[in-house]
């Protein structure tokens, strides 16, 4: 058996909340709890869960912002937050993240080829930028002529293009894309999809999506991790956590799902 | 004049474009009056109608309009004019000075002040709160009679003075840059803290910057026309709108022309700023006009 | 024909040479549902916007919105506000800016009652309390007393509904009243906000960009492209047999669990490219750019036609190929 390319091994997460007395322990909360997640190499996983069920703690320690206060946070079966500089480095160069918002994850004062060029200086990558930058835009299926534009000159689904090959610049294995539909029109939501999926195929690469909507995780990922509560309350493939939702909170965000055939047949508000 | 352009960041929620003039009224009345302050100042370095310390007892307060006196002379026989165009530039070194200094250091320590370590945020902040809560004028009187008035100490004053208001508004705009996702995305292809504030933070508040720069500029003139008036400030043979008003007092009951010109210039200088200043922000950030009305 | 509560005729919404709403019309029956469905730029929000009333500045209205025998577009902003609550009410998509952030839930919507009704202080507190159960909030005693700052975002929006029934207009504006909320909860909400207009018999005019809940809520439904109305018709009709490319693209990229495949496999159809931005509209149909049915004739606006639905296009979707197999 392959090793994951990340794994969460039993991770939990704890933040102080601001003292509310002079004297005694500062009160903690709880975000995490014994959470076990990996993605293997070339795998589509998705993460489900609605606002404050933690899955944004859990993405903050996939992509290496937060340090959990137990358990292991590992890239290739090493423990992310051990490794010495230039592994550490190659797990950064690894991990690339796709946010949801493309209007604000782009330098609104940086023209877009400065900004894809940041992540191959940021992490020294030896390559030829130019020949990288037209290589990635191919990829996401943009022209050469977005490279002196600034941001304000896109439109969403565009931007979320560009914030896609700026995460593909330095070669990465992992993509995780928290939320990246959810701020699009629905029109354009399903060529970033699209893309996403394509880039799983032909590049080999591993994506770990984030979202609230279990359709959108459904159409892109093969396996599915749905968190409540700070835990991963069930992990399978879309189908059968459609068909046969065990945990609650499954069966909330199946129920949850809106569809325009429900509407039509007066089934959906029932 | 009018051409119009998106304004960058964020579309609003109905995908409707805000367009913004690059051009407005207040942004060219504000730099017609506040480039011929400048003109003037400058000017004054190289040519002035009489030296503004020349004194000459014979010609003690003619009015204004007497040969070679366009606007008169003081009690001393100076050359009211001639002392006018001096003080622009000393308005300008020790305004622009001040405001200068406090730009700098109050956008080191104001972006000091977004750090993660709740220390330093403390530190710095609760040492702005100190210097606000300061009565500036005390603060140069005192200076005054510790190193000695003149430029140096009025541009050392003001600027101390200046500094946490600065270190306020860099502060706060900093943060909102920072919630931004492009910087936690910076952070996550391994961009250092004191890049991603140098490279992504600074230009995105620099409009910011720029027209607290010019408010300043303002209120450093009016700071040190005050100061000179109290004497604390710039002294002879240095010559300020500060010392002419305190000069012309002296004489108010039979020169009353004499306070005037000084006056005007301080009105047309600080006004033409403010207006400038304004008319910046209305074309440089749109969010904080919107905030304002 | 049961009486018009709302007639938008030839709705134009610009700043000075930019035309974000390009000649709407829109009629709203009493009891109706009426949903504008429309992705960002395509004019829906500044059409909410300008029939209540609420413009940004610099924005203009042209044309008629008749409601209660009054142009609404005509009317001072001190006839409106007293129309606002009473005969047409409003509900946002974000609660929490919509709500007065320093008064207490309770005064808010007995606040609403006393203006436009006459009831004495009990009665308007009783009937607060009425809402509050009808719109199955928690402890609802104990909610009249809460500031919004202490609510969920689903409960503040439901304080909203609320407090937009609390006079029983003649008609709901809701824009995006679900999209900021979570999703196991915009069921719930739309649920209340179904069965409350049901029971009160109010109109409700929805304007949103999602299908599905349009599909849930309305019996008509508007499409909105480039600031035109592009397609028009009862619900099940337009979403069942879309005539517009554009709807019928709308309609076959959501995801949804049976068309696509599921486990990664399927693949979503999609439209391509991206709304254009207002000021680089094309001309005649704006969706010609998009569009693979397009040919020069589309240079030539359109006009709505058809008898059951109506579509703005020169070369419609034939009836008889139901979009997919929904």
């Amino acid at each position: 058996m392959t090793t994951p390319i990340i794994e969460a091994r039993g991770v939990g997460q704890t933040y102080k909340l601001p003292r509310t007395k002079l004297i005694g322990r500062r009160e903690r909360l709880a975000a995490l709890t014994d959470v076990d997640f990996h993605a293997m190499p070339g795998e589509a996983v998705g993460l489900v869960g609605e606002s404050g069920s933690g899955k944004s703690t859990l993405t903050r320690i996939l992509v290496g912002q937060e340090r959990p206060t137990s358990g292991v946070m590992a890239f290739q079966g090493s423990n992310v937050w051990e490794l010495d500089r230039a592994a550490h480095r190659e797990f950064r160069r690894s991990v690339q993240v796709v946010l949801q918002n493309p209007r604000s994850s782009l330098d609104p004062r940086m023209r877009i080829g400065s900004s894809l060029v940041q992540p191959l200086r940021a992490l020294r990558v030896e390559t030829d930028p130019h020949a990288r930058i037209r290589e990635v835009l191919d990829q996401v299926g943009l022209g050469p002529d977005v490279l002196t534009k600034y941001p304000h000159e896109f439109s969403g689904g565009q931007l979320q293009r560009i914030a896609i090959a700026r995460a593909l610049m330095p070669h990465p294995k992992v993509v995780i894309a928290d939320e990246p539909v959810s701020a699009l029109d629905v029109s354009i939501q399903a060529q970033v999809l699209n893309l996403l999926k394509d880039l799983v195929t032909e590049l080999g690469l591993t994506l770990v999506l984030i979202a609230h909507d279990l359709s959108v995780v459904a159409y892109t990922t093969s396996r599915v991790a749905v968190m409540s509560g700070g835990r991963i309350v069930e992990t399978g493939r879309p189908a059968e956590l459609f068909r046969n939702p065990t945990a609650p909170a499954t069966q909330a965000l199946v129920d949850s799902v809106l569809t325009v055939e429900d509407g039509l047949t007066g089934k959906a508000l029932t | 004049m009018s051409d119009t352009t998106m304004a960058p960041g964020a579309l609003p929620a109905d995908g409707v474009p805000r367009r913004r003039r690059r051009w407005n009224a207040s942004l060219l009345v504000g730099m017609v009056m506040t480039g011929a302050f400048l003109a003037i100042a400058l000017l004054s370095l190289v040519w002035t109608p009489a030296d503004p310390n020349q004194v000459a007892p014979r010609d003690r307060l003619l009015p204004a309009g007497s040969a070679g006196h366009l606007l008169g002379t003081d009690a001393l026989g100076r050359d009211v004019a001639s002392a006018l165009m001096a003080g622009a530039w000393t308005s300008i070194v020790v305004a622009a000075g001040a405001a200068l200094i406090a730009l700098v250091l109050g956008t080191i320590s104001g972006l000091a002040a977004t750090s993660n370590r709740q220390y330093v945020n403390e530190t710095v902040m609760r040492g702005a709160d100190i210097l606000l809560s300061m009565p500036g004028v005390v603060f140069a009187l005192v200076l005054a009679a510790t190193i000695g008035a003149g430029v140096g100490a009025t541009i050392f004053a003001l600027s101390v003075f200046f500094t946490p208001s600065f270190t306020r508004v860099v502060r706060a705009a900093a943060l909102r840059v920072l919630e931004e996702d492009f910087v936690t995305a910076a952070a996550l292809y391994g961009r250092r803290r004191l890049f991603i504030l140098a490279r992504h933070v600074v230009p995105n508040i620099f409009s910011v910057m720029i027209v607290q720069f010019t408010l300043y500029f303002a209120v450093g003139i009016l700071t040190e026309a005050g100061l000179s008036y109290l004497g604390v400030g710039v002294t002879r043979p240095e010559v300020s709108w500060g010392i002419l008003l305190k000069e012309a007092q002296e004489t108010v009951g039979v020169a009353s022309p004499l306070a005037i010109w000084p006056g005007l210039a301080i009105v047309f200088a600080v006004l033409g700023l403010n207006i400038l200043g304004d008319g910046l922000r209305d074309v440089l950030d749109p969010r904080l006009r919107r905030r304002k009305s | 024909m049961t009486e018009l509560v709302l007639d938008v005729r030839d709705l134009v919404v610009r700043r000075d040479d930019l035309v974000a709403v390009r000649g709407v019309s829109l009629q709203v029956r009493a009891g109706q549902r009426v949903g504008v469905v429309g992705e960002s730029g395509a004019g829906k929000s500044l059409t909410a916007l300008a029939i209540m009333g609420l413009l940004q500045p610099g924005w203009r209205a042209e044309g008629q919105v008749l409601h209660d025998g009054v142009d609404l577009t005509k009317i001072s902003d001190k006839a409106f506000s007293s129309r606002r609550g009473r005969t047409l009410s409003m509900v946002f998509q974000d609660p929490l800016s919509a709500l007065n952030p320093t008064q207490r839930i309770g005064a808010q919507i007995t606040g609403v009652l006393r203006r436009h009704t006459r009831v004495s202080r009990d009665e308007a507190r009783r009937q607060a309390l009425d809402l509050l159960v009808q719109m199955r909030l928690p402890r609802p005693e104990q909610m009249l007393r809460a500031y919004p700052h202490e609510l969920s975002g689903g409960q503040r929006q439901r304080v909203m509904i609320a407090i937009a029934l609390a006079c029983y207009p003649q008609l709901i504006i809701a824009d995006e009243p679900t999209t900021a909320l979570d999703v196991t909860v915009q069921k719930q909400v739309l649920r209340l906000l179904d069965g409350a207009v049901k029971e009160r018999g109010c109109a409700l005019l929805m304007i949103t960009h999602d299908l599905p809940v349009v599909a849930a809520m309305c019996d008509y439904v508007l499409v909105m492209y480039g600031g035109r109305v592009v397609e028009e018709g009862p619900v099940a009709t337009v979403f069942r047999t879309p005539r517009h490319p554009y709807t019928k693209g709308l309609l076959e990229s959501q995801p949804t669990l049976d068309n696509i495949g599921l486990d990664g496999t399927g693949r979503l159809p999609s439209i391509r490219g991206s709304v254009p931005p207002l000021h680089a509209m094309p001309s005649g149909c704006a969706f010609r750019t998009r569009c693979d049915r397009a040919d020069g004739r589309c240079e030539t606006v359109p006009v709505l036609e058809g008898t059951e639905s109506r579509a703005a296009c020169w070369h419609p979707v034939s009836v008889a190929t139901p979009a997919g197999a929904r």
